[in-house]
């Protein structure tokens, strides 16, 4: 087997490990500059995945949605994020409600649940049961992120996780989503991220934070 | 030739260590653009304090000449546990890391003593400030430990490291990636290392264990720096032997064991330019947040525990 | 022939302390009266700890049995496990005793001495028929009497409202766990002859599922309040401190043990193991009541209480040995259930002897300071050396370290959990392993505890003029601290003795357990690691030579005085800030004068600690009950035509009862 295929194999069987290790950093973060570099390494291995399923097993749509995720994902998303965090002037910290040994805790409680609950189903659909945990891991800890995070750019974020958690399930589950699908998803995501960030510059601009607990003017 | 073997292993630990913390020292200041001492120059440390006498407070009892004794002992004990060169040690059968961490706990408990007999306020700062330290300490140090057994289905050292060689290198393991960080954790703080203690200050704001060797002079204190040393690398050796200790060797020749030690020097000096790398690039966790710092260690732990049994991997 | 001696030996045991020893001392007043009890007292013990050794040796286990059909069915017989338990209370008794012969000679008058020995007698006795009954009769007769003679014991000690308060909740609370303990007994009798333990095992095996479960609750409930399990534990900290320093030393380190027995005794061999979540209930309420016990004991600077504390700790690390051993049993994993088993006996053994050496050690030292409080105390090891040495190997054996017999029992019960990660269930495969961290908690705290209070009390400065003036210990005194710190040191040093004997045993209470290679391993390493230690420790001695005498360095601060040091409150500041969670301390600190708060004359600052389910258990349960009485009293009119007519409807109400049934 040439070097290619070896690491091919490598990666399709391990790849659920370090979605494990960013979800684990994210918890621990505490800055906003490292959650979003540990959300652009996540979509790499996201991406990774992809590419390594695509080689494996000879589907050249695949390879697009591989390059869309790496492009997309892993460089434009992100660079626009920094982009708005520098417009945007905010202090750097993530403003978590937890402690970092809380949300380790919580997350591996987490971990522990999603392999619990996708445990019958993965042996139903044969498809080894880490990396459909590492999905279900990925939507609760994106769930997580939007819950405990104060700053506004970190719920975006939260959300951005949370449909990487999606992208992946899908991706395994029913490997050969139509590439059309595909691509609505990333125009969804998109649009979604663009309309954010212009509420993310009139909120800053009328508030001048964006401390997410101190909006709460909307109380009855 | 096996016993030879084991017995040179455990000298190169002890007999090394002061060495390996020359050679950290040495970066540390190349890294702070400073020249630095040699690294050898620990040695010279020591002999020099054994050259010079005791000085004893007059309130202080047996406990206190005793104390660096017991933790030397106990340091030397430590040291017969861990394999360098091949797959076995000194205390190879019912050598389990149970033990191990309990020969530190009681090293640790009589230098804690120690430094209450001294009679003065910095020795007990420096006791009550380990006391929380090691306590939080030892659940994640047994956790990781224990996840790693787990997946060996073996408790001593030796054997873990025997079962460690026959494992494929590209083989990753979310259990032994969470162990790593979680022991690499603790050894931060067991060792007092930054960012938990600060291992060059004799500040009584940032002192742990300096504060508790503060009375201390001549033989006495030669052989709390030599046991610390021994320490420090006893547990970086453990790190080398569970997670990384392809290039040990397989039989027990002259060749095959040379050829070892000069991959266990590598490896050491590899974690030795990492330590010394974040020591300078990381300041001082606050006193109170040292307890989040282990129990993130302890979470991880517990995460390696949890999947052993979930991911079996 | 040899069973005929030990049968003689088991009848001199049961007599000598039950009968002839206080009637001596009731009837005798010379002192030559006192000192004939005391030799009766500690030949009788003797005698018990040889009837233990014989039942081990001999193959099968011997059944030595008196029993007397009094008006219930009293019977006592020696089995293994009987006999393990008997050696425990014996072979610490006797130190203890010794202990006791000065300790009580310098406290208290002539006459007190001669009701105390007696009711030290009846204690010894009493503890002795619970571990040895063979019938429900006895087993409950010795259970009251323990409980009541301890508390005679106490209320000997000194008479004052809050003593007698302490007492009132302590016996309240026995009485619920003897409430609990009889219905075990009693949910038997509908399918066994009689309430001989014969009969209840054979009808153990036959029971339905419910009853089975009732008889573990209540005997987990019933024996876990005797044995001071959180949240049942209220009285452990009121009782222990308020009485003589020896009996403290006998109700924590025996005491405890028997509400162990009869938990083993039901759970395992009448019961055979309990419903299948039997194991993670115990295991989960062993590891609440260890972590919070041994958080309390950092707290406190009581010794006595802190060491009150510390037994519930270790309560906790035994009984989770036992969930482990129960776990094991519901899987079918007899050699894992063997292992937890020997490691939560081994324990038991252990505390008993450790325990006892600390409270003797505590005795001496309000014997020579005349105080208990850590906060005043320091330097003693300079004025009382041997002491210091039997106390300091007591707090090396609690802290679990290697060499010291509070390490193999521990050992033993982490190589248990270890061992869970082979079952089959992801649920023990992960809980299991997990207990690693907490024992790994527990243990880490309580070795910090005790550098407190041993580095607190007996190294340093002195911190008060008591502690300046304290003397060494009567002979006496410091031999019963010394034959228990020997003891302590063997078993730890040479486990292979013990460990033998208890395989032996387990394999009886776990049936089809081979020998566990474990004990075979940790006994062949043990010896070599102290080789180790001691010999390069003898070489570092002799290399040191030189010293000179000279002041506290200290960076060079000028006059040191004893209130520099660190003191025990606030030794324990870092980890109590870390668990304020649950402490919680009421604090008030008060400035006078109030209207100017940057001025002030004085400032005063309170903290009490309630502990925290107090608040939330006890006082609305206590205040539930109190006005339940209060309306059931309005039943008691004071008419007595009111009184008939209760009368006439129980009579109507049976007769209604025997209508129906037909």
């Amino acid at each position: 087997m040439n070097l290619v295929g070896i690491a091919t194999g490598k990666v399709l069987s391990s790849f659920s490990v370090f979605l494990f290790l960013t979800i684990l950093l994210l918890a621990v973060a505490r800055r906003i500059s490292t959650s979003i570099l540990l959300f652009s390494l996540q979509s790499a291995v996201i991406a990774a995945e992809v590419l390594a399923t695509a080689f494996q097993q000879k589907l050249p749509e695949a390879y697009v949605v591989g390059i869309l995720v790496l492009l997309i994902k892993v460089i434009a998303i992100p660079s626009a994020f920094f982009v708005l965090t520098r417009r945007l002037k905010t202090v750097r910290d993530v403003k978590a409600s937890t402690t970092p040994t809380q949300s380790v805790f919580i997350v591996a409680a987490m971990i522990y649940l999603s392999y619990g609950a996708v445990h019958s189903y993965g042996q139903a659909v044969h498809v080894p049961d880490d990396a459909l945990a590492a999905a279900v891991s990925l939507i609760l800890t994106g769930a997580f992120l939007m819950v405990s995070r104060k700053k506004a750019l970190m719920q975006m974020l939260g959300l951005l996780v949370l449909e990487n958690g999606i992208f992946l399930a899908a991706l395994i589950t029913t490997f050969g989503m139509p590439l059309v699908i595909e691509i609505g998803i990333f125009f969804d995501i998109l649009i979604g991220l663009l309309l954010m960030g212009i509420f993310a510059f009139r909120i800053s601009d009328t508030f001048e934070h964006l401390d997410v607990s101190r909006m709460r003017r909307l109380r009855g | 030739m096996r016993i030879a073997a084991d017995i040179l292993q455990a000298l190169i630990l002890i007999l090394g260590a002061p060495l390996v913390r020359g050679i950290i020292a040495r970066l540390k200041s190349r890294l702070q653009r400073r020249r630095g001492a040699s690294i050898w120059r620990p040695y010279g440390e020591i002999l020099k304090l054994f050259r010079k006498e005791n000085l004893v407070a007059p309130t202080s009892s047996a406990v206190f000449r005793l104390a660096p004794v017991l933790l030397f002992s106990s340091m030397v004990s430590v040291a017969a546990f861990v394999p360098v060169v091949h797959a076995s040690a000194l205390l190879r059968s019912g050598g389990d890391f149970f033990l191990f961490v309990y020969l530190l706990a009681f090293g640790r408990f009589f230098l804690s003593l120690g430094a209450l007999d001294g009679g003065s306020a910095f020795g007990g700062m420096g006791a009550s400030r380990e006391a929380l330290v090691s306590s939080l300490a030892e659940a994640p140090f047994l956790l990781s430990l224990a996840a790693v057994a787990i997946l060996a289905s073996r408790a001593d050292i030796a054997g873990i490291v025997a079962w460690t060689l026959q494992q494929s290198v590209f083989n990753i393991s979310a259990v032994h990636i969470l162990a790593f960080t979680s022991l690499a954790m603790v050894t931060v703080a067991e060792t007092g290392r930054m960012p938990v203690d600060n291992p060059t200050t004799h500040l009584e704001l940032t002192m742990i264990h300096e504060g508790m060797v503060l009375e201390y002079s001549g033989p006495s204190l030669a052989l709390i720096e030599w046991s610390s040393a021994i320490k420090l690398h006893s547990m970086l050796a453990l790190l080398i032997a569970l997670f990384c200790p392809w290039g040990m060797a397989y039989r027990v020749s002259v060749w095959q064991l040379l050829l070892a030690l000069a991959v266990y020097c590598a490896k050491v000096t590899f974690l030795a330019i990492l330590v010394s790398v974040i020591e300078s690039s990381m300041a001082k966790l606050r006193m109170y947040l040292v307890p989040d710092f282990l129990g993130v260690a302890s979470a991880v732990g517990a995460l390696a525990v949890i999947f052993t049994a979930l991911a079996k991997r | 022939m040899l069973i005929r001696l030990a049968g003689a030996a088991f009848i001199f045991l049961i007599t000598a302390l039950g009968g002839l020893v206080p009637l001596i001392l009731i009837i005798g007043r010379a002192k030559v009266a006192r000192r004939l009890a005391i030799v009766l007292i500690l030949a009788a013990n003797t005698a018990g700890c040889l009837v233990a050794v014989f039942s081990f040796l001999q193959e099968p286990a011997p059944r030595l049995v008196l029993h007397w059909v009094t008006p219930f069915y009293f019977s006592l017989a020696a089995d293994r496990l009987s006999a393990f338990f008997l050696l425990l209370v014996c072979a610490v008794a006797v130190p203890v005793t010794i202990f006791a012969v000065p300790y009580f000679d310098l406290h208290r008058s002539e006459q007190r001495r001669r009701w105390i020995w007696a009711f030290f007698s009846l204690f010894l006795f009493s503890m002795i028929v619970v571990v040895t009954a063979s019938s429900g009769f006895a087993f409950l007769a010795g259970w009251e009497l323990m409980t009541l003679v301890s508390a005679a014991l106490i209320l000997i000690e000194g008479d004052s409202p809050e003593r007698r308060h302490n007492v009132f909740i302590y016996l309240l609370m026995m009485h619920v766990g003897a409430a609990a303990v009889a219905a075990c007994f009693f949910l038997f009798l509908p399918y066994s002859h009689g309430l001989d333990f014969e009969a209840i095992r054979a009808a153990g095996a036959s029971m339905p599922g419910g009853i089975r479960t009732m008889v573990f609750l209540s005997a987990f409930v019933g024996f876990g309040a005797k044995a001071g399990i959180i949240p049942l534990h209220l009285w452990l900290p009121r009782a222990h401190p308020i009485a003589p320093s020896p009996v403290s030393a006998l109700m924590s380190g025996i005491m405890l043990k028997t509400a162990v027995y009869g938990f083993i005794r039901f759970a395992f061999d009448f019961l055979g193991g309990g419903p299948w979540w039997a194991g993670y209930v115990v295991l989960l309420v062993a590891a609440v009541t260890g972590l919070l016990g041994i958080l309390y004991a950092i707290a406190e600077h009581d010794l006595k209480r802190l060491l009150a504390y510390s037994s519930i700790e270790n309560i906790g690390i035994i009984f989770l040995g036992l969930g482990t051993s129960l776990i094991f049993l519901t899987h079918g994993a007899a050699l894992g259930a063997a292992l937890a088993l020997i490691g939560a006996l081994l324990h038991a053994f252990n505390h008993a002897l450790f325990k006892s050496l600390l409270f003797l050690g505590a005795g001496t030292i309000s014997t020579s300071t005349h105080s208990v409080d850590l906060n005043e105390l320091g330097g003693l090891q300079r004025r009382m050396p041997f002491t210091g040495v039997a106390v300091l190997v007591g707090c090396c054996s609690i802290a679990g370290l290697p060499l010291f017999n509070g390490f193999i029992s521990e050992w033993l019960i982490f190589r248990s959990f270890l061992a869970g990660s082979s079952l089959v269930g992801t649920k023990a495969q992960i809980i299991l392993p997990l207990m690693v961290g907490i024992l790994a908690l527990i243990g880490g705290l309580a070795a910090a505890c005790f550098v407190k209070t041993f580095g607190v009390a007996f190294l340093g400065r002195p911190r008060s003029a008591r502690a300046e003036r304290a003397e060494e210990a009567p002979f006496g005194m410091r031999v019963g601290m010394w034959l228990l710190g020997a003891g302590c040191v063997f078993i730890g040093i040479l486990p292979g003795f013990v460990l033998r004997p208890l395989v032996s045993l387990v394999q009886v209470l776990v049936p089809g357990a081979g020998v566990p290679e474990e004990t075979l391993s940790i006994a062949r390493i043990i010896p070599w690691i102290a080789a180790i230690v001691i010999g390069t420790s003898a070489v570092a001695v002799l290399i040191k030579r030189r010293e000179r005498i000279t002041r506290t360095w200290a960076c060079g601060l000028p006059e040191l005085s004893s209130r520099m040091q660190y003191t025990s409150t606030v030794f324990s500041k870092p980890i109590r800030f870390i668990f304020a969670q649950v402490y919680r301390p009421d604090r008030k600190v008060e400035r006078l004068p109030s209207d100017q708060p940057y001025f002030p004359v004085s400032v005063s600052y309170r903290s009490v600690r309630t502990t925290s389910y107090e608040r939330a258990l006890y006082r609305p349960f206590v205040e539930s009950v109190v006005s339940l009485a209060h309306r059931l009293r309005r039943l008691q009119t004071g008419n007595i035509q009111v009184y008939l007519l209760y009368v006439f409807l129980a009579l109507v109400s049976l007769l209604a009862l025997l209508r129906f049934e037909r």
